[in-house]
């Protein structure tokens, strides 16, 4: 299994590398002497720590991206990252599967589509957190756990309905790298 | 010149002028009386159309009959599958002066950009103003459950998908120069600072911090980044090398900070703060220290873009926001003599992420009615809305070009 994850990490390592030849050229690149489609992304002198790191470090994922979550959601109040009492049990599970088993937390944050793209991104990152912070205090080791903030994107439920909205507002918790 | 960039960028593209004009500074609104042009038809009527609607955009010019218009064109075209010729003269009926005459010269396929061209040149002539016929508006593009970035003219032709990551790529921002994109992109599952050269197509990754990497923005003069990092547990307002390293953390708040726009003449930043509790707008100086809160109310205040309007422009800089009122999304002005926000796209459409073009006057943001997002353009002058072309499956969070 291991060996299976590592092969896929160098191969993903590799696609970033050299990536997106076989894409598609945009229509502007005809006639431009460089040819091929967007280049591949060259990786820049690291940026030194401005402070203490305290999220944790990206885990490694596959080429097939994030399994599905296995622990019921998170729900949010609008415009609020704020953790309800009514999910304090939620977390609790997570906490107590996290304490008894390897792999890493990868602990995802939504809104719903009200509101502006890039602020809902911060609000988003905010909900991860939120949930992270609790879980540090209910005993999972920080370093073991990182976030991603999907924003307005990828809704859970297509609706446009305050029921829809209220399933979106959520944090996911994805365990990888078992 | 942005103008002459973009060249590389599309290929074969080229334009020469011969000038005569004879320029004549006249401010405001003016009848144009497009009289169309002499030669083959087909491509007459093209550039007539093309002409008519980049005059309109500009603001300046009400189109009227040619009899009763201050001012007159006449011209003649020429094409075939070489090239094309394109001679323009606008004269002052009044006067009977020619204000403008000249020819202009390009590849078959490149009519549109030889009439922005002549149209910058109409409105500078006139106006003394710059022209934005030429400039170009990124956009992020819906195609199905994927987001990938887009370039297209201002007018919402020749639209050009740049990333097909399949992936969720957002709110692109240029650099000064027009030569470099940065964006968001979450092609490597996590979201991060990435920052595409038109020139090559290369891409170089600029933030991929642990959690959060979003809303890079240029400085005025392309040499640093402000963005928003998550990396020290919370959301906050960083600023970093354009070429790499040299971060700076700026804000300090448990709220989330996020969207920098720099002030015009590069020395503070303006960004959103919910600290407050909802979504404010604040500044702060670029080398940080205290943040001062620009606005109170509406309760919700959010996407600020500073206007950078040329030196010798009639227009000020402005700082659009989106505001929400009653439940909706508009677009505002601040002004920073009252603290009010003053709505300018106020309707029953939700109105969102507004982006200065260049002349410090238009507006491009993204409309969405019945959960479709398509965008408009603004005159803040006028007033007017445009909707540009549709976009299948929708365009939002627009960046105009420099």
């Amino acid at each position: 299994m291991r060996t299976k994850i590592l092969a896929q990490v160098v191969l993903m390592a590799f696609i970033a590398a050299f990536g997106l030849t076989g894409c598609k050229n945009p229509p502007w690149k005809k006639g431009t002497s460089g040819g091929g489609g967007l280049g591949a992304e060259s990786p820049i002198a690291p940026l030194g720590p401005g402070g203490e790191t305290s999220v944790g470090p990206r885990p490694m994922v596959g080429e097939g991206g994030l399994p599905q979550s296995q622990f019921q959601p998170v729900y949010f109040d609008y415009d609020s990252a704020r953790i309800k009492p009514s999910e304090d049990s939620k977390l609790e599970a997570v906490a107590t599967y996290m304490k008894s088993n390897p792999g890493k937390l990868v602990i995802e944050g939504y809104c719903d589509e009200r509101g502006t793209a890039e602020y809902n991104r911060a609000l988003g990152e905010r909900r991860a957190l939120a949930a992270r912070e609790q879980l540090i205090k209910l005993g999972v080791d920080p370093s073991r756990m990182s976030t991603i903030s999907y924003g307005k994107d990828r809704p859970v439920d297509l609706g446009h309905d305050e029921a829809a909205w209220a399933k979106n507002r959520r944090d996911e918790f994805v365990v990888v790298n078992q | 010149m942005g103008n002459g960039k973009w060249l590389m960028v599309i290929g074969f593209a080229w334009v020469t002028a011969t000038s005569h004009a004879q320029v004549n500074v006249v401010k405001g609104r003016r009848s144009f009386g497009v009289s169309g042009f002499g030669g083959d038809a087909a491509i007459a009527g093209q550039v007539t159309e093309v002409l008519k609607n980049d005059l309109r955009l500009s603001g300046y010019f009400a189109l009227a009959p040619a009899s009763s218009a201050e001012f007159v064109q006449s011209g003649a075209v020429r094409g075939d599958r070489t090239g094309l010729s394109v001679e323009c003269v606008v004269m002052q009926q009044a006067t009977k002066r020619v204000v403008l005459s000249k020819s202009y010269q390009g590849s078959a396929q490149d009519l549109r950009r030889v009439v922005h061209k002549l149209t910058d040149d109409i409105v500078q002539t006139i106006t003394g103003q710059r022209g934005i016929a030429q400039t170009k508006i990124a956009f992020v593009w819906t195609r199905g459950s994927v987001k990938e970035l887009a370039v297209m003219d201002y007018d919402g032709y020749n639209a050009h998908q740049l990333t097909y990551d399949k992936s969720i790529s957002v709110r692109p921002r240029w650099s000064p120069d027009g030569r470099k994109i940065v964006y968001t992109s979450y092609k490597n599952l996590f979201p991060d600072v990435l920052e595409v050269d038109l020139y090559t197509g290369q891409r170089r990754r600029l933030a991929t911090f642990p959690g959060l990497n979003s809303g890079a923005t240029f400085s005025p003069d392309g040499a640093t980044i402000a963005l928003t990092l998550s990396k020290d547990g919370n959301p906050e307002l960083y600023t970093m090398s354009a070429t790499g390293g040299d971060l700076h953390r700026l804000t300090h708040t448990r709220g989330g900070e996020s969207s920098p726009t720099w002030s015009p003449d590069g020395q503070a930043i303006t960004y959103v703060s919910d600290d407050s509790g909802a979504p404010q707008i604040w500044m702060i100086n670029r080398a940080g220290g205290a943040s001062s809160r620009l606005t109170v109310s509406p309760s919700y205040n959010t996407e600020p873009d500073w206007s950078r309007p040329p030196a010798n422009s009639d227009m000020k800089p402005m700082l659009a926001l989106t505001s929400r009122v009653g439940g909706r999304f508009q677009i505002g002005l601040f002004d920073s003599s009252t603290g009010a926000v003053r709505p300018v796209v106020a309707d029953s459409a939700d109105n969102e992420d507004p982006s200065w073009a260049p002349d410090g006057r238009h507006l491009v943001f993204a409309k969405t009615q019945h959960w479709r997002t398509q965008l408009y353009l603004l005159d803040v002058v006028t007033g007017e809305q445009v909707q540009l072309p549709a976009v299948e499956g929708g365009a939002s969070e627009p960046a105009w070009g420099p």
